[in-house]
């Protein structure tokens, strides 16, 4: 440990950190561009200088580390003076792109400019052209002369990715961030150099124009592409209807968990948000009549829906749930099996292509909560002799959620023949597929930024995520709908929050016991088995 | 368009090899690497680019930073023959902007360009150091010093 | 004129008079690889405290105490220890060293053999720039000779090694990263390279002038050569001299030897209009003396003293027919092409006053330009990575400071 003085505030940190990670610990936070916790110090920038006493010259603070009892200044006269000189050197060549560039109002030159600046110029030359508008890869767009060099694109696909596709070319002023021609940024991470670059030079090509940020509204959640569930933001626009094509969703964003993907997120979970605002969206509960598809209130459709399920018996009754559906859903929909006496319930189906996996934050399994409904018991039976029995008529109601089994690794025919010899099909989900098409009934689920909920990840970690808006149409939060079944099945009282139910859950099975929502927080907390 | 891949000879490779266990990083023998892929095959291309690439097991991103930073890799075929005339600051006295024009006028080039007939790529450069021969130029691998027209204008004629 | 002042006995250039002075036979018939035989019999660390006591300071540009910096290898270090020869030359107006690679290498490897004894080195290489071509060859023959002879591969091996066009290869650190096939991006300090340098181990980066001395403080003694200086400085140099001077050309004397004597005696006077103007004492980098200002000794405080540098010792001489504000302009153009681009200030603040210097000339400058140069220079100055922009400030700043009357006339008023 080490005792050091930062603007007359003295404290102790560990050996060997530097003065910005140092300073943060006292909610001081020294501008810089290159430095990044993640990536090797590269040094470059020169905006983190802060004054040390007995050291006749301003020092980085990224590349100085604390000793014991040195004396830090963040804010004398001569380093606020070296800010502007930094800044102002920053701005020679920086082209003056605000007004249509789309990192305004979260750029790191203008934060800081605003912040430190010489706001009259007196650059009046040529300034240095490069490429704008060069596509990198499938997601990320470049602007050379944006970028400040300050490399920390270069050195996460150095460093993180280890695949190596930017350099840096040239000398001097003609310096340039580039591929190696002729290649693109296509490792699944790409995306993450955008999060990290500070400045417009790296740019989503999807978010490319479609609304500023300071429309955006933020909300913390999981992405549910795989079974890391890794910690993102969910970005909305809700103000500005007309931007972003209407779409709710404008971008994810990661969120650090230093247990679970740190800084970083993939490019399938970052640009997986589609389905939310998509076509496909179930907005309204309906039942299938002869040809035609009758709409129903959910005032008609629970007890429509109650007294279908009442007419079979338990052992009449096969359930294929989801890995997708969260602890709350899971732990309802067993209780509602087991009001019901229904032992058929599986919540595998194998996908048509096996998920692929690295060994960086890619799980195979492309389910956010597979943990959850194998510890909340919901792996009972085996989808696939739910199924034959369908076919074979001695399940007569067959209830599936969320799946499309037609695009599952079973052969077409099979799944066909077991949709078609039940004699009702319940399909409960977020978005139509072809399996959808089958249901006599189908229940319109919200999806997961309409609600709140958890998952268990891979590892056992419960996680949180939030809702950032209320459903689509009529669509309703699975917990909420299998309350309302639950009610009409048994009387008992339904559940008003997911909160509620998670803490039935917690008493009721044992992986979860003590657990809350307070203190899952927002970093997760793993089930009981997983703890150490 | 298919060009013939750029390849060393075994003989060239067993050389780069052992160049590269010369150093305690093999990476150190990009530079040397470089400079005879550049005398073997007259420049250095995409292509060779990223077969050296393969040769140090370096991302290609990498060895085309290398060829950018430094000004001796040329990235595009070149003349026979390279005249380098130094503009800099004692040469500058001593008349190197009347040597650059004397070879503009002459080749009918600007520096950074190759002649018609690839006989010469004219460029002017920053200090050779051999200011006390000052107007001087470098040709291929040799300094021309104490430079006049008359000077460059015989230089110029043995040059084929 | 008054004679020179300091030893008149020829040291570094004692050879250069012959043709064959590169030759292993020429070397040995006068003396050389003699010190290397006494070194051999010595501790290391009495070579070391030798080289300290004669006060040899580096002769590539730093002036750094050379003594000192060998003992900066930790000792007892249980790895590698590389010795780096900086052969690198660039610094405009310098030519010293080309003349050493191509006249005298065998001096180079016997110095280099002392060194590399004194801080623990077995294998050193030599950064030779890439344009020196002819004398990279002489040197890498040099070394093929001294194999033969058996000198080297018995406890040290030499690599040479060709640079290919920058001249931030010759800052230390930016040789460093070039060596290891890298940009030449120089390194952040610290960790400093007698630590932490080539490929990860403590390494030693030397002038090539600055070796060739081992050799002779051994021979004749510390005490010897630090009385041919100043009480700070020992030995002769290598002056370069050039510009507008009768005789240019490599000239050795003394570290105190007065910068008039050199322009005036060994160079043979001013050329042009015969009247001195300004004169570069330490290449491009150092800050430009006015004729006023000559009577200064060479020496690294000497010059230090006198607001400028001894830097390379590379002399360029002005006069009055010179035109400063175009000095500056070939100056920037200079700086600008070189900046290896890492770090923000270098990188955008020599191409803007680059391109300001031009407009400055060709007539087009605007009346804040001058103080705008001098507070962007004197704003960036101690803020980068490596001293390349310092030494671009020297220019930058006493070109304007002490002439300015000439830059402005050139501007338009109004």
């Amino acid at each position: 440990m080490a005792r050091l003085t930062i603007d007359g505030r003295v404290l102790e940190v560990p050996a060997g950190t530097n003065l910005i990670e140092a300073a943060r610990q006292i909610g001081i936070e020294i501008p810089h561009y290159c430095y990044h916790p993640a990536l090797s110090i590269a040094g470059q920038c020169r905006l983190c200088m802060v004054d040390i006493e007995k050291v006749p010259r301003p020092q980085v603070a990224c590349n100085t580390v604390v000793s014991e009892g040195m004396v830090v200044h963040t804010e004398t006269e001569r380093v606020l003076e070296t800010r502007k000189s930094i800044m102002e050197f920053h701005l020679i060549n920086h082209p003056l792109d605000c007004p249509v560039c789309d990192q305004a109002g979260e750029c790191g030159l203008q934060i800081y400019y605003m912040q430190h600046g010489l706001y009259d110029p007196r650059m009046m030359d040529e300034k240095v052209h490069k490429p704008k508008a060069v596509p990198l890869g499938p997601h990320v767009m470049l602007d050379a002369e944006r970028c400040i060099l300050c490399s920390r694109c270069v050195r996460f696909c150095d460093e993180v990715t280890g695949t190596g596709e930017l350099g840096i070319f040239n000398r001097g002023d003609r310096s340039e961030i580039g591929l190696f021609p002729g290649t693109e940024l296509a490792n699944n991470y790409s995306g993450n150099v955008v999060d990290i670059c500070p400045v417009g030079a790296l740019t989503d090509r999807e978010f490319r124009f479609q609304v500023r940020v300071w429309y955006l509204d933020t909300q913390k959640s999981i992405c549910p592409g795989c079974a890391r569930g890794c910690n993102i933001e969910v970005h909305v626009s809700r103000r500005r209807p007309h931007h972003a094509q209407g779409r709710r969703v404008a971008r994810l964003k990661p969120r650090f968990n230093e247990a679970v993907n740190k800084w970083w997120i993939c490019d399938a979970g970052r640009y997986g948000s589609d389905f939310v605002d998509d076509d496909s969206r179930l907005q309204a509960p309906t039942r299938r009549d002869g040809e035609k598809t009758l709409e129903v209130a959910w005032t008609d459709m629970i007890p429509l829906a109650a007294g279908l399920l009442r007419r079979y018996r338990g052992d009449e009754i096969g359930v294929i749930a989801s890995p997708k559906l969260s602890n709350e859903d899971l732990f309802l929909l067993k209780r509602l099996c087991d009001a019901l006496g229904v032992r058929a319930v599986d919540y595998r189906v194998p996908p048509a292509r096996p998920g692929d996996e690295d060994n960086l934050l890619v799980r195979a399994d492309k389910n956010p909560n597979s943990r959850g409904a194998e510890l909340i018991g919901l792996g009972l039976s085996d989808s696939r002799e739910i199924l034959a029995a369908a076919r074979e008529r001695r399940i007569k109601c067959l209830w599936v959620f969320s799946h499309d089994l037609l695009a599952s690794a079973w052969p077409e025919g099979e799944v066909l023949d077991g949709l078609l010899g039940a004699e009702t099909v319940i399909f409960q989900g977020t978005n139509a597929n072809a399996t959808s098409a089958y249901a006599h009934l189908v229940l319109p689920a919200a999806a997961y930024p309409e609600r709140e909920g958890t998952w268990t990840n891979f590892e056992g970690r419960v996680q949180r995520f939030r809702q950032a808006f209320p459903p689509l149409g009529r669509a309703l939060p699975d917990w909420e709908i299998l309350g309302r079944l639950l009610q009409d099945a048994q009387g008992a009282p339904r559940p008003a929050r997911a909160e509620d139910c998670f803490r039935d859950l917690a008493a009721a099975v044992p992986a979860f016991a003590g657990m809350s929502y307070r203190s899952i927080g927002d970093a997760g907390q793993p089930v009981r088995a997983a703890r150490s | 368009m298919t060009t013939r891949r750029p390849e060393f000879t075994p003989e060239q490779l067993a050389e780069v090899r052992r160049w590269q266990g010369l150093y305690p990083d093999k990476r150190a023998a990009l530079l040397p690497a470089l400079h005879l892929a550049q005398d073997m095959f007259g420049y250095i291309s995409e292509e060779t680019e990223e077969y050296v690439a393969g040769l140090f097991e370096l991302a290609p991103a990498h060895v085309h930073e290398v060829v950018t930073f430094y000004t001796m890799y040329f990235r595009k075929p070149k003349g026979r023959h390279v005249v380098s005339v130094c503009h800099n600051l004692s040469c500058h006295l001593a008349g190197a902007p009347d040597v650059l024009g004397h070879l503009r006028q002459r080749l009918g080039i600007e520096p950074g360009e190759t002649t018609e007939d690839g006989r010469i790529t004219l460029l002017a450069v920053e200090c050779l150091c051999a200011c006390e021969m000052a107007p001087m130029l470098q040709v291929d691998d040799r300094y021309e010093g104490h430079l006049t027209p008359e000077r460059v204008d015989r230089l110029l004629a043995e040059l084929r | 004129m008054s004679a020179p002042a300091a030893a008149a006995e020829p040291i570094l250039t004692r050879n250069f008079g012959r043709a064959d002075s590169h030759t292993l036979e020429a070397y040995r018939e006068t003396g050389g690889y003699a010190a290397w035989a006494k070194a051999r019999e010595m501790e290391p660390a009495a070579i070391t405290d030798a080289v300290k006591r004669s006060n040899l300071r580096g002769l590539g540009g730093a002036g750094f105490p050379t003594g000192t910096k060998w003992s900066f290898i930790p000792k007892g270090h249980a790895g590698p220890v590389y010795l780096v020869i900086n052969a690198d030359e660039g610094e405009p107006g310098t030519f010293k060293d080309r003349y050493l690679l191509e006249r005298d290498p065998h001096a180079l490897i016997e110095g280099m053999l002392i060194a590399a004894r004194a801080i623990g080195s077995r294998l050193a290489f030599v950064y030779v720039r890439g344009e020196y071509v002819v004398p990279g060859r002489r040197f890498s023959a040099a070394v093929r000779d001294a194999y033969d002879a058996g000198y080297l591969g018995r406890g040290l091996d030499i690599v040479v090694h060709r640079g290919a066009g920058a001249y931030i290869c010759g800052e230390e650190t930016g040789l460093i990263s070039s060596l290891e096939g890298k940009k030449g991006w120089p390194k952040l300090k610290p960790p400093f390279p007698a630590i932490k340098g080539a490929f990860g181990a403590p390494t030693i980066v030397n002038n090539v002038e600055t070796i060739c001395q081992v050799p002779h403080i051994i021979n004749r003694g510390p005490e010897w050569f630090a009385a041919l200086g100043t009480k700070t400085q020992g030995g002769t140099r290598l002056y370069s001299m050039s510009g507008r001077v009768r005789r240019p050309g490599v000239y050795e004397a003394s570290v105190r030897v007065p910068l008039r004597q050199l322009v005036e005696h060994y160079a043979g006077g001013v050329t042009g209009n015969g009247r001195l103007k300004a004169v570069v004492p330490g290449g491009a980098s150092a800050a430009i003396l006015r004729a006023d200002e000559v009577d200064v000794t060479m020496d690294v405080d000497g010059l230090k003293n006198a607001g400028t540098m001894a830097g390379s010792a590379g002399v360029i001489v002005m006069d009055e027919t010179v035109s400063i504000p175009e000095a500056l302009m070939v100056v920037a153009r200079f700086y600008a092409h070189e900046s290896c681009g890492q770090c923000t200030p270098c990188r955008e603040a020599t191409g803007w006053i680059y391109k300001m210097t031009e407009r400055i000339v060709e007539g087009r400058g605007h009346k804040e330009d001058l103080d705008t140069i001098l507070d962007v220079a004197r704003r960036g100055a101690g803020t980068t990575i490596c001293a390349f922009y310092d030494g671009a400030v020297g220019p930058y700043i006493s070109y304007i400071e002490k002439f300015r009357p000439e830059f402005e006339a050139l501007i338009p008023h109004g």
